[in-house]
């Protein structure tokens, strides 16, 4: 499988982070992403016409949404969530989410970072908005008992969603509102196979202290 | 008020392959200024009118005063062989010097850019020479050796890398490095820091390679990836200025070059982005 | 005069081995729970280059910076310096300890050597914290008092709330929540969400 991946892009980490709890191999190829543009270029648009990445291809199959990559990489395994038809609903409620994280606090990186034209304050609130929501749903996991999105483990919906919010500082949001959230992001950079990207560090505590060499 | 030390010197405005007509509406110093192409030409212009413009090492350099002197050299940029990669712009909030002084830094390595440049336990610092070169007056550290799981795009496993730490002005830094693929030759990896304000910067590293096989999206990737573990950082140092009160903070040995930077900026007076005395 | 002990959160949000960030009247703080569950607030700012330490990591009984990987123990005392593992490091490198505190499930901290109980909430049980953007914590309901404590018909039921206030900003409020015995929480949670929206609707009116 071929990811045509970019470091700072949040929806690529989805997909290299998915495969790396998987254990799944991926071979990347870099795309300039900034400062080429090379995603609008027209070798790249022949294999994604939206421009967008990730691009995902195993064989003949292409896919463009990272969503769809997290659901090609986990199917038949217990991180699509279960199969029950609440489960199955809800899991397919928080990829639709990341997509309004993407589009909030993502956008509100790109502008902090890579200097993207955007309504900041808007994109911000919509963040905003997103987070408390997000929020309020592990509140009430905790109170069960439970700390994942959905069902009793992680799920392709925690990738999906972990992105976008682990970098919200990056786009000018503070995470230190949403104690929840932030046992949340605690709990998948635990992860076995937890890999880190750009503007989300690892969780050192997790190796004991060395002794000095 | 800013001082006319701190007008005379040359900052990075853009990068000048990406400039065209409509071009680049930016600050420098707080101003507002315009970086655009005009009839071939990149002209930088304020309300006061054109600023002194050179073109150099991929990026088109600004003065906002009467230059002091003329931009610094990168011998290494004229070297045939060498690759030479634009890795294009990174907004950072926080103090300009902030921003190159961590470039400075490698007692850091092992914590942010864990792996990568430094790991747990390999975290040691031995001494190094630093000092300002009087007759180019720039500050210079040499002999700089440090632990490297993955020195660079092409190294594969632990090595000790040798660095030398070069500030030739007061927002750019150049670094070079052991090339795992030429030995005896030195990878030249540079950033050019823009003061937008005194708490907000864009930074365009910049690098000369010997490195024939390397995608350029894989080097540029490299490359922002350090940087960008490096941003999370910068954006959370309080004060955002940095402090040349030396009660402020700690350094030890392993931060004499930045004890030499922050001496050097406050001698000469380059000191838009600093703190004199604390808060 | 600005109060003495100022509510940080609910113990439940800090498990042993985590630091979060914490404030008391604006000065920024660095409150954490080490592995044998002793809970310490500082000012966040590592003394070597200024970072914050609330995004450093707790390891056993010590906080390291995320930086340069300073090691502090509870004490505040620094312990080691990676990049120098055999300096033991200068007794005046140390991190600014506050006063801090837990009651009733709530963390308070003060600065040290604040003389004086915390406010008693005996019978209540924590919540959540969230946190209110309004100008707003004037708005009708929420008058400026630091704890709010009362009886509030919730989903059909009768329940003792207490709020405890917390300043963040101008217009920025922490309200952490605990509730009477055999309420529940879930429907005190909405509850809550349910007031910021009308706080928060009334500002913008």
């Amino acid at each position: 499988m071929i990811l045509y991946d970019y470091v700072l892009s949040a929806s690529c980490y989805k997909v290299r982070l998915m495969a790396a709890l998987l254990g799944v191999r991926l071979d990347h190829v870099a795309v300039d992403f900034h400062p080429g543009r090379e995603h609008r270029g027209l070798a790249f648009r022949a294999l994604n016409p939206a421009g967008t990445i990730p691009v995902l291809v195993d064989g003949d199959l292409v896919l463009t949404e990272s969503t769809a990559m997290l659901v090609y990489l986990a199917h038949g395994t217990a991180w699509m969530g279960g199969d029950t038809a609440v489960a199955q609903a809800q899991v397919q409620g928080w990829l639709a989410f990341a997509a309004r994280l993407g589009a909030s606090l993502g956008m509100a990186r790109l502008h902090d970072m890579l200097l993207y034209a955007a309504d900041i304050a808007a994109v911000r609130r919509d963040g905003v908005a997103c987070l408390r929501q997000m929020e309020a749903h592990l509140v009430e996991r905790r109170f069960a008992g439970a700390i994942w999105l959905v069902g009793d483990g992680p799920s392709i919906a925690d990738i999906a969603c972990f992105p976008s919010v682990m970098l919200a500082p990056d786009g000018g949001v503070s995470l230190d509102d949403y104690p929840s959230v932030r046992l949340w992001t605690r709990a998948v950079r635990s992860l076995a196979g937890f890999i880190e990207m750009p503007g989300i560090h690892r969780l050192h505590e997790l190796k004991p202290a060395p002794e000095a060499v | 008020m800013i001082s006319q030390a701190v007008l005379g010197e040359w900052y990075p405005v853009a990068m000048a392959a990406l400039v065209d007509a409509a071009g680049r509406r930016t600050l420098l110093l707080g101003q507002e200024i315009r970086v655009f192409r005009d009839a071939g030409r990149i002209r930088v212009t304020a309300d006061a009118g054109d600023l002194a413009v050179t073109e150099r090492f991929g990026h088109v350099w600004a003065c906002p005063g009467t230059p002091a002197r003329a931009l610094f050299t990168i011998p290494e940029a004229d070297h045939p062989g060498r690759r030479l990669v634009d890795c294009g712009v990174v907004r950072v909030k926080c103090s300009p010097l902030r921003a190159v002084e961590n470039f400075l830094d490698i007692a850091h390595f092992p914590f942010v850019h864990t792996d990568i440049l430094g790991a747990e336990p390999h975290t040691e610092v031995n001494r190094y020479d630093v000092k300002i070169r009087e007759e180019v007056d720039e500050v210079w550290a040499t002999k700089v050796h440090f632990y490297q799981p993955q020195a660079a795009k092409s190294a594969e496993g632990g090595i000790v890398t040798e660095y030398m730490y070069r500030v030739p002005a007061p927002t750019a830094s150049v670094l070079y490095k052991t090339c795992p693929a030429m030995p005896g030759e030195w990878d030249v990896i540079a950033i050019f820091v823009q003061p937008l304000t005194e708490e907000l910067c864009d930074v365009w590293p910049w690098m000369a390679l010997y490195d024939d096989v390397t995608p350029q999206a894989e080097l540029i990737a490299f490359q922002q990836m350090i940087f960008l573990q490096d941003r999370s950082i910068l954006e959370n140092q309080i004060p955002r200025l940095l402090p040349l009160d030396p009660g402020m903070e700690s350094p030890t040995q392993a931060d004499l070059t930045s004890v030499a930077y922050r001496r050097w900026l406050k001698r000469r007076g380059l000191t838009y982005g600093a703190q004199m005395v604390a808060a | 005069m600005t109060r003495a002990w100022v509510a940080n959160g609910l113990s439940r949000d800090l498990p042993a081995g985590v630091v979060m960030h914490g404030a008391w009247h604006g000065q920024d703080l660095a409150i954490w729970r080490s592995a044998s569950g002793q809970i310490a607030a500082w000012k966040d700012r590592c003394q070597h280059r200024g970072m914050r330490l609330s995004h450093g990591f707790v390891r056993g009984e010590t906080l390291s910076c995320i930086y340069h990987g300073w090691v502090y123990g509870t004490s505040g005392a620094c312990g080691r310096i990676p990049a120098h593992p055999g300096l033991v490091p200068p007794s005046a490198i140390r991190a600014e300890a506050f006063a801090c505190c837990e009651k009733d499930g709530v963390i308070w901290v003060a600065p040290a050597g604040t003389e004086g109980d915390v406010p008693d909430l005996a019978g209540l049980h924590p919540v959540r914290s969230l946190t209110v953007e309004a100008a707003g914590i004037e708005a009708p309901g929420l008058t400026g008092m630091e704890i709010l404590q009362g009886s509030v018909m919730i989903a059909g039921q009768t329940v003792a709330l207490g709020l405890v206030l917390q300043s963040l900003a101008a217009g920025r409020t922490a309200v952490h929540a605990l509730c009477g015995g055999g309420g529940d929480v879930v429907a005190v949670s909405r509850w809550l969400e349910d007031l910021r929206r009308r706080l928060e609707r009334g500002v913008a009116a």
